[in-house]
């Protein structure tokens, strides 16, 4: 499938009259009641025919601000300030609202983020092809329904998916519709915005190369906005990066992994890495070499607080009860068995739907388990009783996923931490607030009495997190469940709260599970794995060994999945150890 | 189709409970509502055994067998027979009932319809033109009122287009001088005497309409898939009404129900101004009277009423939203 | 816990800020705060006692007498003043009381589940589904001259299921969120999840069912007053209507004796109304004044 995608250059970019040249454009954001912010600063840059253009940034950079403007599609409190965007020879900002209308076919076109909303849910797929073709009559109404089939073909998708409504198709079947309803409008310009981010890795995987085949195929020019560098280095020609609202850097994708100029993007660069290399390092954060890691680490070197606990899950199963009387009980946890050694790190590795999830309600305690046992240390954890699942929290604590949802937003840091103590530490009075201030500490939140004061609001991403983690230490656990601790985070902020877990446990001996979709992560902070596939445990072993070494078919294909860039560009060679 | 039964269901146990609730109102209130009543036919005459009976079984007796009470109104509602008025001795209560009721019927009805369309596409159009006139006129003008009490508008139609412009009847359903019957006269007799209640009814309700499709529609239209069907260039009319209207209704629908309630309220409240003889100034009538077999009877009714165009609406929405016919 | 009261603080002054920020909200504060004032200095700035019937009879409007005077002989526009009290008491205190059975309903039916939730929903869409003036009629007559107070009982229980119902959703929505599940990893019980963590979250869905209910407390009453199921000795904006429509002033052309009550309540139930278009923009910042730039 991917064969389409070697290409080594670009393939001749129209030299003559580029068809998207955008100057000085700003654009400004006003709500109502709100101090005003520039979102888009003084950007230019011109874009040729049938050219591939990555526009990567972080959350807030500005990137699907001036997508939205490069469509005409922003909408207030968004309006540009000021500068031009000149389509073919035309300002679009001249043009009159139906212009703009019927120039879409043709013309313009937006693929909006895959979510389940990108498709009106009382529509049906085959509804809304014929809006699209009686908005244009592009198409004649006889040849209609036999369009609109070819075009879902074009995605990979049967004609059958044009009689269903959105909410009978997968998140990756619908994302493939939206495409196919952009390229219904045979446009010149194809702006992509974060096409696969909601999307399971292997999806984003598939959905991608469909984008890339059809550009190859169709000739449109196409913008391709993302967070993740490594997709759009490994499908862009050329690529533009953009932090607080510039364009800091715009070059060829090739130049791009090997000279980076700015200090942003290199930075953006640093934090990429294969996790199947032999070395492999973050900033600030180095994995353990192959094969040194089998041993248990530095657990019994520095027992210093609690140490940690051992986890043993034996034969456990979870089926949830039919969501209809007939159907099948959905088994989401099947027959998993493997021990989590005291002050070890195991990764819990799968897609959404995998099970790892609810393994780690089940270790947690917030359900029980169909068959099998877990135990932490001699507690059965199956067996207890609400009080006794209380005291467990003692032990067993949790790393929550967003931590945008994980803290209350009225409640200050020291409100949130000072609950978690009371609730489970003796600790009152002085001692109380000494034993916070040393938690905030801990967690690199310093000066410690300033964060204990602030509110979820006032704090960035990778702060919160750090606040999520201070108060799973509260009580000093043997043992910590993260949920995809670093998932909703900015790239840059990722490696800062992966060192702090690794560097917690090094120092108090705690085990921890590590579960994650993120294989790079896995590799970084983790000694052992566990591949989940359908609830069911498909590879297990030390991280480093099955990363380079696979063995099972399904995490081969997960390994595959990572954007690599390196194989378009051939920045490396190619990899000759893979089995 | 699952969904529908579900609705089923769901109407007959309502329907069960609303039944019985009318059973136990008279029963827990304090003193004895049973007692006072008999008190009031024997006004009128001897009691017989059976107006005894019927009457009891409606509305309790202190320390009588319940369940047997219970049994014998149920009786009384599967076969629909409420005992006599005495407000109107000695009318039957059905009788009463079932002759007040075409005209509220079908006063309400057209009335709460035709509310439901205007408002429904003035708070489209509201929404579509946010910030602009046609958005807060409908919205504060509708708001404003929504807060009027139904009586007083009433009484500002029936003084100002009644009493002071002779434009419209100030009393009753039909002329003296008309025959009720299924004439062409009399239909345009009965709209005319309709006019007013009708408007006050649709004025009062427009608001909570508009400003229930505004909201809904605003918060639709910020969602992907209108952003997507604009950027593909879907004309301006059909996503507004296609793509957004289509998708605010549903909540909207859900809200029907309550406001059919709120409606039949003000029509006891419109009709006793008007001396509309439908079932509101029938229940007016039993209350001044203290006829509580009749009034019982007609909370019932209504009661029964709305439950019904619930569950008309339910199947509405059944058709209306794919996603319940999974 | 001082930590609680600054968070909360520092929300409620932005949300007054949201909702003064409204220019509906804003003039729906004003009318409200001037009956206020009215309703508390009514002795003070009234011309008369409400009670006084010595005046001549059905005068209508004077110098000395600026809306007229009623069949009774009392002044109409003392009357409107003292009025106000009964309105705004019955507002606040039905609709206060509706909000707080709402609240306590909807947040442990949003967080309790299995079969006990499946009842509340039943008697919940059963309080919903009954029409509740005819309800409030019956209940009303079967208790004939409770006074101010059944009145208010019997508003309030008959208007409390959709803020219920609302709040439930709203709770069901905030109990998947992580900080209630941390919150319970970090050994809170149910009783303080629901109502420390979850509550001060859905602070603005609570203020607008207030004056939600309010606002149908306010015409629920002057209806039930209408119809003389009130108690008729009080003087409220509804028995003023009352006592007008059965002197027949439509007929003697006394038509300010119905109108300025009326207007009253409208006005009243109005400003309810529009503070409700600020608190909307808290709950659903789409909402918030501004325009689609069609």
């Amino acid at each position: 499938m991917s064969t389409a995608t070697h290409r080594t250059t670009p393939s001749t970019p129209g030299a003559e009259e580029p068809l998207l040249r955008v100057q000085d454009l700003s654009v400004v954001y006003e709500p109502v009641g709100a101090p005003a912010t520039r979102a888009v600063r003084e950007v230019s840059f011109e874009v040729g025919r049938g050219e591939f253009v990555g526009l990567v940034g972080e959350s807030g950079s500005g990137k699907s601000t001036l997508g939205f403007a490069l469509t005409a599609l922003s909408k207030p409190p968004a309006r540009i300030e000021s500068g031009s965007i000149l389509f073919g020879d035309v300002d679009i900002a001249s043009m009159s609202a139906e212009e703009l209308r019927t120039q879409r076919q043709g013309g313009f076109a937006m693929v909006l983020q895959a979510g389940m909303n990108t498709l009106s849910p009382v529509r049906t797929i085959r509804k809304h092809f014929h809006d699209i073709f009686a908005a244009h009559r592009h198409v004649a109404p006889g040849d209609r329904d036999d369009r609109a089939a070819e075009l879902v073909g074009r995605v990979s998708l049967g004609p059958e998916v044009l009689d269903r409504y959105p909410f009978e198709l997968s998140g990756g079947m619908r994302q493939r519709v939206t495409i196919a309803l952009a390229l219904s409008l045979e446009p010149q310009l194809m702006v992509f915005d974060e096409p696969t981010t909601a999307l399971d890795v292997l999806v984003q995987h598939a959905v991608m190369d469909t984008i890339r085949e059809l550009q190859a195929q169709e000739g449109f020019t196409a913008i391709l906005i993302s967070h993740d560098l490594g997709v759009v280095l490994e499908s862009a020609h050329r690529v533009m990066v953009m932090h607080d609202g510039r364009v800091v850097e715009d070059a060829p994708s090739e130049d791009i992994l090997r000279r980076p100029q700015h200090e942003y993007t290199r930075m953006l660069l640093s934090h990429f890495a294969d996790p199947r290399a032999e070395h492999v390092a973050l900033p600030g954060l180095e994995a353990p070499v192959a094969g040194t890691a089998t041993s248990a680490p530095s657990a019994s070197s520095s027992p210093a607080a609690g140490g940690g606990l051992e986890l043993r899950v034996q034969g456990v199963s979870k089926s949830f009860g039919a969501p209809r009387r007939g159907a099948q009980p959905v088994l989401a946890v099947d027959d998993v068995s493997f021990t989590l050694a005291a002050g070890g790190a195991t990764a819990l590795v799968g897609q959404s739907g995998s099970g790892k999830s609810t393994l780690a309600k089940l270790i947690t305690g917030v359900e029980k388990p169909t068959a099998g046992t877990i135990h932490v240390g001699d507690a059965e954890v199956g067996s207890l009783r609400r009080k006794e699942l209380r005291d467990l929290r003692r032990s067993v604590q949790m790393v929550f996923q967003d931590p945008y949802a994980a803290l209350n937003p009225l409640s200050t840091v020291e409100y949130t931490l000072t609950r978690a103590l009371t609730n489970l530490t003796d600790l009152r009075g002085n001692a109380l607030r000494k034993r916070l201030h040393e938690l905030l500490e801990t967690v690199g939140l310093t000066p410690a009495a300033q964060f204990a004061a602030k509110l979820p609001h006032q704090l960035s991403g990778g702060q919160r997190q750090r606040v999520v983690i201070a108060r799973a230490l509260a009580a000093d656990p043997q043992v910590i469940i993260a949920d995809e601790p670093v998932s909703m985070l900015d790239v840059s902020l990722r490696a800062g709260v992966l060192a702090l877990l690794r560097d917690l446990r090094e120092r108090t001996g705690m085990s921890l599970l590590y579960i994650t979709h993120d294989l790079l992560s896995a590799r970084l902070i983790t000694d052992d794995i566990l591949v989940l596939h359908d609830g069911r445990v498909v590879e297990s072993g030390p991280t480093a060994e099955v990363m380079r070494h696979p063995q099972d078919e399904y995490t081969i294909r997960l390994l595959d999945a990572i954007p690599d860039p390196a194989r378009v560009h051939g920045a490396r060679p190619d990899r000759g150890d893979l089995p | 189709m699952r969904y529908m039964l579900q609705r089923a269901g769901w109407f007959l146990l309502t329907l069960w409970a609303a039944i019985t609730l009318n059973f136990l109102l008279p029963r827990m209130m304090p003193g004895s509502p049973a007692d006072a009543a008999l008190a009031k036919l024997a006004q009128n005459g001897p009691v017989t055994e059976q107006t005894r009976k019927a009457v009891e079984a409606q509305l309790g007796v202190p320390d009588g067998n319940l369940l047997q009470q219970y049994l014998d109104y149920l009786h009384q509602v599967v076969t629909l027979d409420f005992g006599v008025s005495y407000a109107f001795y000695p009318e039957p209560v059905t009788g009463l009932v079932l002759q007040a009721l075409p005209y509220t019927l079908i006063l309400v009805g057209l009335v709460t319809i035709a509310a439901f369309v205007i408002g429904t596409l003035l708070g489209v159009l509201a929404a579509w033109k946010r910030g602009t006139w046609m958005d807060a006129l409908p919205a504060v003008g509708g708001s404003f009122l929504g807060t009027f009490p139904y009586f007083w508008t009433a009484l500002l139609l029936l003084f100002f287009l009644g009493y002071v412009g002779h434009l419209f009847p100030t009393f009753g359903a039909y002329s003296a001088t008309t025959v009720p019957g299924f004439s062409w006269a009399f239909i345009e007799d009965a709209l005319y005497h309709a006019a007013l209640p009708a408007t006050t009814m649709l004025v009062t309700s427009l608001g909570g309409w508009i400003i229930g499709m505004r909201n809904a529609m605003i918060t639709t239209l910020g969602e992907d898939h209108v952003t997507f069907a604009e950027a593909n260039g879907i004309p301006g009319r059909t996503v507004a009404l296609k793509y957004a209207a289509r998708n605010a209704i549903l909540p909207n629908l859900t809200g029907f129900g309550m406001a059919l309630g709120g409606v039949v309220g003000g029509s006891v409240l419109v009709e006793q101004v008007f001396g509309y003889p439908g079932i509101g100034f029938l229940l007016f009538n039993a209350v001044t009277g203290q006829d509580y077999p009749l009034m019982q009877a007609i909370f019932l009714m209504i009661t029964v009423s709305v439950l019904v165009a619930n569950l008309l609406v339910d199947i509405m929405y059944g058709i209306l939203d794919p996603r319940t016919r999974r | 816990m001082s930590a609680m009261s600054t968070a909360l603080t520092t929300t409620f002054t932005a949300s007054i800020r949201t909702v003064w920020g409204n220019r509906k909200a804003r003039i729906g504060l004003i009318i409200l705060g001037l009956f206020v004032v009215l309703a508390v200095l009514a002795p003070l700035v009234a011309p008369y006692g409400p009670e006084d019937n010595g005046f001549e009879r059905n005068q209508g409007a004077s110098a000395a007498h600026w809306l007229g005077t009623t069949a009774a002989g009392e002044d109409v526009l003392s009357q409107l003043i003292f009025g106000s009290r009964i309105s705004l008491l019955v507002g606040f205190g039905a609709g206060g009381i509706a909000t707080v059975i709402s609240v306590l309903v909807g947040l442990s039916w949003g967080y309790v589940r299995g079969w006990l939730g499946d009842v509340i929903n039943f008697v919940v869409n059963m309080f919903l589904v009954i029409p509740g003036l005819p309800l409030m009629i019956v209940v009303a007559t079967y208790l004939s001259n409770g006074g101010i107070s059944v009145i208010v009982a019997v508003i309030a229980i008959t208007g409390w299921a959709w803020g219920a119902r609302v709040l439930r959703s709203q709770t069901r929505t905030l109990r998947g969120r992580d900080f209630v599940e941390a919150a319970r990893f970090s050994g809170e019980r149910a009783p303080r999840i629901v109502f420390r963590e979850i509550l001060p979250n859905m602070t603005s869905l609570i203020a607008g069912g207030f004056f939600g209910s309010a606002t149908a407390a306010i015409l629920a009453e002057a209806g039930l007053e209408y119809l003389g199921l009130g108690d008729s000795t009080v003087i409220s904006w509804g028995t003023m209507i009352y006592w007008a429509q059965n002197s027949n002033a439509l007929l003697t052309g006394q038509w300010a004796l119905l109108f300025a009550p009326g207007l009253c309540i409208a006005l009243l139930a109005t400003s309810l109304t529009l503070i409700n278009f600020g608190i909307d923009g808290i709950s659903n910042p789409r909402l918030r004044e501004g325009s689609t730039g069609r």
